[in-house]
C-alpha cells in the first residue's frame, strides 16, 4: 500500500478550501446497456402507453410517485425485454436498466447513470434535465474526474422499488405482447 | 476506461477499470454476487443463515470463502481482544436493520469465538448464535472482485462497494472522503496506490431515521447497545476486508488508536463532524 495523505486535509483545510458537490456518475448509454445485459440480441425498440390505470398499480406496487415512461421498452425476437427507469428518492436519482428473460424472470440489473444531490434538486425536473441524453465522454459536470468516493454505506434500497415496478408493468403489460 | 455499477450487498458496487473489457467486469461483479448469496443476512437460504439455524446443533461443511470470512473475523476478534464480533446478528434484528428468520429470542446466544473448525471447511458453534457478517462481507467481497480483475488480466482500477474501496495497480488515485457534517461534500484526503479504504459513518443512518449500525458488543443493557456518533472513522490498509471490519474497531474505541491496527498494518482517519 502507498498512502499519499494530503496535507491541506491532515490541517482540516481541504473542505474549507473546496467543498466539491453534487456528483454525478454516468456508468454506461442505453445502447451500452443493451450489449451488457443482452448480448448477441437484435433488440426492437417497443415503446407502450401507460394508461392512468397502469400508472397507478406501478406506482401502488412499487410506492415510486413520478411518472413511468413507456418510451424506453426494447424487445428481443426470443421474447426477452430490456426496460430503462428511473427512481427519484429524497436525495437522489438513479437510472437502471431491468433485463427480463422470455420467462419473466429478472436476467440482470444495471445502473446508467446516478445522480446525487439535495432533495429539492432532484425534485426540479429542470435540474434533472442537465443530464439527459448526456453520456460517459461528454465533460458533463462539476468535477467529472472524481472517481473514488469513501464514507459510510449508500443505500439502494430505492433500486428494489423500481424492480417491483418494472414487474408490475412486465406482468401487466408486457407478458401478454 | 470503463465503468460499471450494480446494485449489491445492499449497496451500489462500481467497478472503474483502465481497459474496455465488460466481460472481466461481469466476472468481477459475480464475484461479489457470490459473496453477497453465501453471506448475506436477508437471503434465508444463504451459508450464513444456515450456520446461523444449525451450527450449535450439527457441523456443518461450508464454501472456501464463508470459511475465509470466519477465520479473519476471528483473527481481528482476537487481536481487538472482542470490540470486532459478528455475533451481533440479533441486536440488528431487533432494531428492525436485518429480518427476522429465526427465532433465537429464548437462547443465550455466543459470538464468533464459539465457532470452531473441525475441519478447514468444516464448523461448528459451541453455542447458538446470530452472526452478521454485514461488518466485513463487503470488504470481502470488494477484494474478491479485485483479485478477479487481476486474474482476468486488468493492470488497474477500483472497485468501490458503496464507500468502501480499494485501488490496484500503478496508479496513484486521489480518494475523496464524505464530510459526516455535509455528506454530499467531499474531502480529498490524499492518494492511495494498492490498497484499500472503509468508511464506519452514521450520517445515512441518522439522515434516514434508522438506529446505528454500529453495535456494542459488551453491551450490558439495551442503552449500551447502540453506538452513537457523528464523526467518520476512515482505515487504510492493504486488503479491504481489514479495513472494513477495523473502522467498527475504531467507531468502538472512539476513534483512538487501537494496538491491533499496527497488526494488521493498518491507518486510521478521524473526520470530525
Amino acid at each position: 500500500m502507498n498512502w499519499k495523505p494530503n496535507p491541506f486535509a491532515i490541517v482540516g483545510l481541504a473542505m474549507v478550501s473546496a467543498p466539491i458537490i453534487a456528483h454525478a456518475r454516468i456508468y454506461v448509454t442505453a445502447e451500452q446497456v443493451q450489449k451488457i445485459l443482452l448480448p448477441h440480441k437484435q433488440l426492437n425498440q417497443a415503446p407502450i402507453i401507460i394508461s392512468e390505470d397502469l400508472q397507478e398499480k406501478m406506482r401502488v406496487a412499487s410506492s415510486i410517485r413520478h411518472p413511468f415512461r413507456g418510451d424506453r421498452i426494447w424487445k428481443a425476437s426470443d421474447g426477452s425485454w430490456l426496460i430503462i427507469d428511473e427512481v427519484i428518492g429524497k436525495h437522489e436519482m438513479i437510472t437502471y436498466a431491468v433485463a427480463i428473460n422470455p420467462n419473466g424472470s429478472v436476467l440482470g440489473l444495471e445502473i446508467l447513470e446516478y445522480v446525487e444531490s439535495y432533495g429539492y434538486e432532484v425534485a426540479e425536473a429542470g435540474w434533472r434535465k442537465q443530464f439527459v441524453g448526456k453520456t460517459v465522454h461528454d465533460p458533463i459536470k462539476l468535477n467529472q474526474d472524481i472517481q473514488n468516493i469513501g464514507g459510510a454505506t449508500l443505500s439502494c434500497k430505492h433500486i428494489t422499488d423500481g424492480v417491483k415496478r418494472v414487474a408490475v408493468l412486465y406482468d401487466l403489460a408486457l407478458k401478454t405482447k | 476506461m470503463m465503468a460499471r455499477c450494480k446494485a449489491l450487498l445492499g449497496t451500489f458496487v462500481e467497478i472503474s477499470i483502465d481497459q474496455d473489457d465488460s466481460q472481466a467486469a461481469d466476472k468481477a461483479f459475480a464475484a461479489v454476487k457470490q459473496v453477497q448469496d453465501l453471506m448475506g443476512f436477508h437471503n434465508p437460504l444463504s451459508e450464513l443463515t444456515q450456520i446461523n439455524r444449525w451450527a450449535h446443533q450439527v457441523s456443518l461443511e461450508i464454501h472456501p470463502w464463508t470459511a475465509e470470512v470466519i477465520r479473519i473475523a476471528q483473527e481481528i476478534h482476537q487481536q481487538s481482544n472482542g470490540l470486532f464480533n459478528c455475533g451481533i446478528g440479533h441486536r440488528l434484528v431487533s432494531a428492525g436493520l436485518l429480518p427476522r428468520h429465526i427465532d433465537l429470542s429464548r437462547h443465550k446466544l455466543g459470538g464468533i469465538e464459539d465457532i470452531y473448525f473441525l475441519d478447514s471447511q468444516l464448523i461448528t458453534s459451541n453455542k447458538p448464535i446470530c452472526l452478521d457478517l454485514g461488518g466485513i462481507a463487503k470488504g470481502f467481497a470488494v477484494d474478491k472482485a479485485v483479485e478477479s480483475l487481476i486474474s482476468s488480466g486488468i493492470e488497474s482500477g477500483c472497485v468501490n462497494a458503496g464507500g468502501d474501496l480499494r485501488v490496484f495497480g500503478d496508479t496513484l488515485r486521489s480518494v475523496q472522503i464524505r464530510n459526516p457534517s455535509l455528506p454530499n461534500q467531499l474531502i480529498d484526503i490524499g492518494s492511495l496506490q494498492n490498497g484499500a479504504i472503509a468508511t464506519s459513518g452514521l450520517y445515512f443512518s441518522h439522515r434516514d431515521q434508522e438506529q446505528s449500525h454500529i453495535i456494542n458488543p459488551f453491551a450490558q443493557n439495551e442503552s449500551e447497545v447502540h453506538l452513537n456518533f457523528s464523526d467518520s472513522y476512515s482505515i487504510l490498509a492493504n486488503e479491504c476486508v481489514y479495513a472494513d471490519a477495523l473502522t467498527k474497531v475504531l467507531a468502538l474505541s472512539a476513534g483512538h488508536t487501537h494496538p491491533c491496527f499496527h497488526y494488521f498494518s493498518a491507518q486510521a482517519i478521524r473526520i470530525a463532524a
